[in-house]
């Protein structure tokens, strides 16, 4: 349902757009007292529409805290009035799906352009709290029931959801995502979530560059006024990550990738594109019409979720040519290569060549994401990954850079609750790898190899998130 | 992966349990639920019982126990006995823990079993396919032979009471067949001795542990791998365990994809359209039959059974064909709509270990 709401929302392209920023943790807490920001180490509140007393506001203003009102697109008049009088930094806007009835893309847009005062941040539904997660759920009919996913461990991750909403054009509002917490592990007296819910919550959001509104129990947050010390030995221990995420580059980075995914329908498309996620390939989702070939020049590797038009058949055709792989799913149309015999028919998929490269056709949906998200990394192989981990079933890797520099900063989450040591190939040859963590302080130089066109090394016993900067020659000289 | 998993995908659908009212609230409920990653997968514990800081306290020192376990009997990590063993053991004879000593000696017995179908020291085999699983080139028929080279359970030297040595000068061995199973009733094992009586303990959905009967004195219900969606098998389980094996699903885009099961004899991964679920008393035993079984296929792996005592085994192929056997935990087959009995036990061998003493007669 609530995916239904983004998908919805990615329908409002030219509105509200994804910029990558600089992972920003909003806190979302109740209109009440809450410690200043300089003791919790955190910048941004957020409140939720209505406010009944706006002295809150004022007192969490002046306790350091920028505010922010989270209120859904319908109401975003009133709120707005109320917040230019307030001491309001800007709105969270939610279920615009709502919006596409009435107010429409350019009401909400006349509120953005009057505003200017005002930060706006579009809120992407259907976040998940990042976990780990079993095979075992308790349902309500008193079955315990499990899921099976996957045979390997599962991970609950928001990486997929934000690259779609990144589907979006580059130039409006900022999104940002929420979740709420998994409460069905509590113990009735523990506090919940703990240290490390929080930390892994604010290490994901960095590693996707996203902006992360997460919500403080409400007896937490009273508990931290009381200075409990329980609840502040839990905040003490969640600071340091906090701490560690508003010391990522904030520059505009393009992400790492050698696969393209081209989509026009976000929601058939989600699982696999989750799954692909999930099993760390280095991808960006396009829509057919930003299909480009400036767009494509750093891909290696496309998969097609939907029809394109001949001027874009054409294009993957020629990039086929060069060498690249091209994945159709659920396809039936005729292309232009099916000219000559394929190569070799399997059960459900048929593969071309075509020049140098290789077209394989799948005639169904993607029945199975996760075998299918496994055998895309076969297919795409080692040689044409970007990124790759070894032997962490349970770890994210996503990387950075700046437009036209080789330097690569590599974002990593561990999403198990003990230390694991991380294999890590990346494509390209550097000269200096260094890493930084929470409990790190920047930088340790890692031992690394390089083995033909790529970089190996190991991050020992990464806790929950790390970042590894890979500096080329040119950089390590001059780099601390 | 880590741990190359021999006894792979999940089995187990469905436990029953007769307290609906108390499952939902945080505030009001009676079990535990903890996970933890170990061993390559996700071990997960659920324990019924009137005492939350009592059951709390004893997951965690169950799963501790397995993060232990998989720190000894890891061949990924460097620092464990096993890999210790592994460099070691081409040389001289090498000391190991009495309990790792004793886990090769289990597995052994299932390889004399299997005639050599279950073999612990099918690593480098499996080392070679596994990195064609993660996007490298298959092995070329060289590479099969060099590592095939390195196979072969014979090669094994156990000298008691903890040595032991590789007549082979490429030997490694990998427990990624049993050690998950072995982890899972060490923990069942550390719930019994803190006095928890009713829990369910989960490796992955591969192996499962059901500690005494779920709450209302029933069994804990469990559904099982399908690959025909048409059968709908389930096992009710009291102190028993069940583990499932599967070869690896084919792969959708090419037809070369390789598994992640290896015919210890050819070097190369099964080919098979089974899955297998094994009933067994111990957790250890139905892993490692898991994997033998579905390496013999039914014909030969119904043989073995009918030799066995307290273990029942079902394969099932995406037809819906069926072969049972055993003397063990009766299987139901619920999309027929009546249960299924195995059949009785015959040909018992002798005891030779540990292993033996529990399923031999």
């Amino acid at each position: 349902m609530k995916r239904m709401s983004l998908f919805c929302m990615l329908f409002f392209g030219s509105i509200v757009a994804a910029t990558p920023v600089a992972a920003k943790v909003f806190l979302r807490v109740e209109p009440s007292p809450l410690p200043p920001a300089d003791k919790t180490g955190i910048q941004d509140v957020v409140l939720l529409w209505p406010v009944r007393d706006l002295s809150v506001a004022t007192k969490l203003h002046s306790q350091g805290y920028r505010v922010f009102l989270q209120c859904e697109s319908k109401d975003l008049a009133a709120a707005v009035v109320t917040a230019d009088r307030a001491a309001v930094t800007g709105m969270i806007v939610t279920n615009v799906a709502a919006a596409s009835q009435s107010p429409a893309a350019e009401q909400l847009r006349s509120y953005f352009a009057a505003h200017k005062s005002l930060t706006f941040r579009m809120l992407v539904p259907g976040g998940k709290q990042p976990q780990m997660k079993g095979r075992l759920v308790v349902e309500r009919d008193g079955v315990l029931q499990v899921s099976t996913p996957s045979s390997q461990p599962w991970l609950d991750t928001n990486l997929a959801l934000v690259r779609l909403a990144q589907l979006m054009d580059q130039e409006s509002v900022p999104i940002l995502y929420d979740f709420h917490w998994d409460m069905s592990e509590a113990l009735p007296d523990a506090w919940h979530p703990d240290a490390g819910a929080y930390a892994l919550s604010i290490a994901e959001a960095d590693a996707i560059r996203s902006d992360v509104t997460i919500d403080l129990p409400g007896s937490l947050q009273r508990a931290l006024v009381a200075d409990d010390p329980r609840a502040w030995t839990l905040w003490k221990a969640i600071m340091p990550y906090l701490d560690f995420s508003s010391h990522a580059p904030t520059e505009r980075v393009l992400p790492v990738v050698n696969l393209g995914v081209i989509v026009d329908d976000a929601q058939a498309s989600y699982e696999a594109i989750n799954l692909m996620a999930r099993h760390n390939l280095a991808f960006e989702s396009v829509r057919p019409s930003g299909l480009t070939p400036a767009r494509i020049a750093s891909w290696n590797s496309v998969v097609v979720f939907c029809r394109l038009h001949k001027e874009a058949v054409a294009l993957l055709r020629k990039f086929a040519a060069s060498g690249g792989m091209v994945v159709f799913v659920n396809t039936h149309d005729p292309f232009p290569w099916h000219s000559a015999p394929p190569l070799r028919r399997e059960s459900r998929a048929t593969v071309y060549a075509v020049g140098a490269g290789q077209v394989v056709e799948l005639a169904e949906q993607v029945v199975d994401p996760e075998n299918f998200a496994r055998d895309l990394r076969r297919l795409i192989g080692k040689e044409r990954s970007a990124l790759a981990l070894w032997n962490s079933l349970t770890a994210l890797v996503t990387g950075y850079h700046e437009q036209s520099r080789p330097d690569i900063t590599l974002y990593l989450v561990n999403y198990a609750d003990q230390p694991d040591n991380v294999q890590v190939q990346v494509k390209g040859r550097f000269t200096r790898v260094r890493l930084e963590a929470p409990e790190e302080p920047c930088c340790v130089t890692l031992p690394f190899v390089q083995r033909g066109s790529f970089t190996e090394f190991m991050i020992p016993a990464l806790r929950i998130t790390a970042r590894v900067h890979l500096d080329s020659a040119r950089e390590s000289s001059g780099a601390p | 992966m880590r741990w190359p998993k021999s006894a792979a995908l999940a089995s187990l659908t469905l436990a029953m349990l007769p307290h609906p009212a108390i499952l939902c609230s945080p505030q009001n409920r009676s079990f535990v639920h903890q996970k933890r990653y170990a061993m390559g997968t996700v071990f997960e514990i659920v324990i019924y019982d009137e005492d939350l800081p009592r059951s709390d306290a004893a997951a965690r020192a169950a799963l501790d126990e397995v993060v232990r376990l998989d720190g000894m009997m890891s061949n990924y990590k460097p620092e464990s006995d096993l890999s210790r063993m592994n460099r070691g053991a081409h040389f001289q004879p090498v000391r190991i823990p009495r309990e790792l000593y004793e886990l090769i000696e289990e597995s052994l017995f299932y390889s004399r079993q299997s005639d050599g179908q279950f073999d612990i020291s099918v690593g480098p085999l499996v080392d070679l396919w596994k990195a064609a699983l993660a996007g490298g080139p298959l092995p070329t028929a060289a590479d099969q032979a060099s590592a095939l080279r390195c196979v072969g359970y014979k090669k094994i030297e156990l000298m008691p009471p903890d040595r032991i040595q590789f007549h082979s000068d490429c030997m490694r061995l990998d427990l990624g067949a049993i050690g998950k199973g072995y982890a899972v009733d060490r923990a069942a094992e550390i719930l019994n001795a803190r006095g928890i009586h009713r829990a369910y303990i989960d490796a992955g959905g591969s192996t499962i542990y059901a500690l005494g009967a779920a709450p209302g004195g029933h069994a804990w219900r469990v559904r099982l791998r399908d690959p025909s969606r048409k059968l709908g098998p389930e096992v009710m389980l009291i102190d028993t365990s069940v583990s499932t094996s599967e070869q690896s699903a084919p792969s959708s885009l090419q037809g070369d994809a390789p598994g992640h099961i290896i015919l210890p004899g050819t070097g190369k991964p099964l080919q098979t359209r089974y899955a297998i679920s094994v009933t067994a008393p111990s957790a250890t035993a139905s892993d490692a039959l898991s994997t033998t079984l579905l390496l013999l296929g039914p014909t030969k792996g119904a043989a073995l059974v009918e030799t066995l005592h307290n273990v029942s085994a079902i394969w099932i192929d995406p037809d819906g064909q069926r072969t049972l056997a055993g003397d063990g935990v009766r299987f139901f087959l619920t999309g027929e709509g009546h249960p299924i009995h195995v059949s009785p036990l015959k040909n018992r061998n002798a005891a030779t270990s540990r292993a033996a003493k529990e399923l031999l007669p």
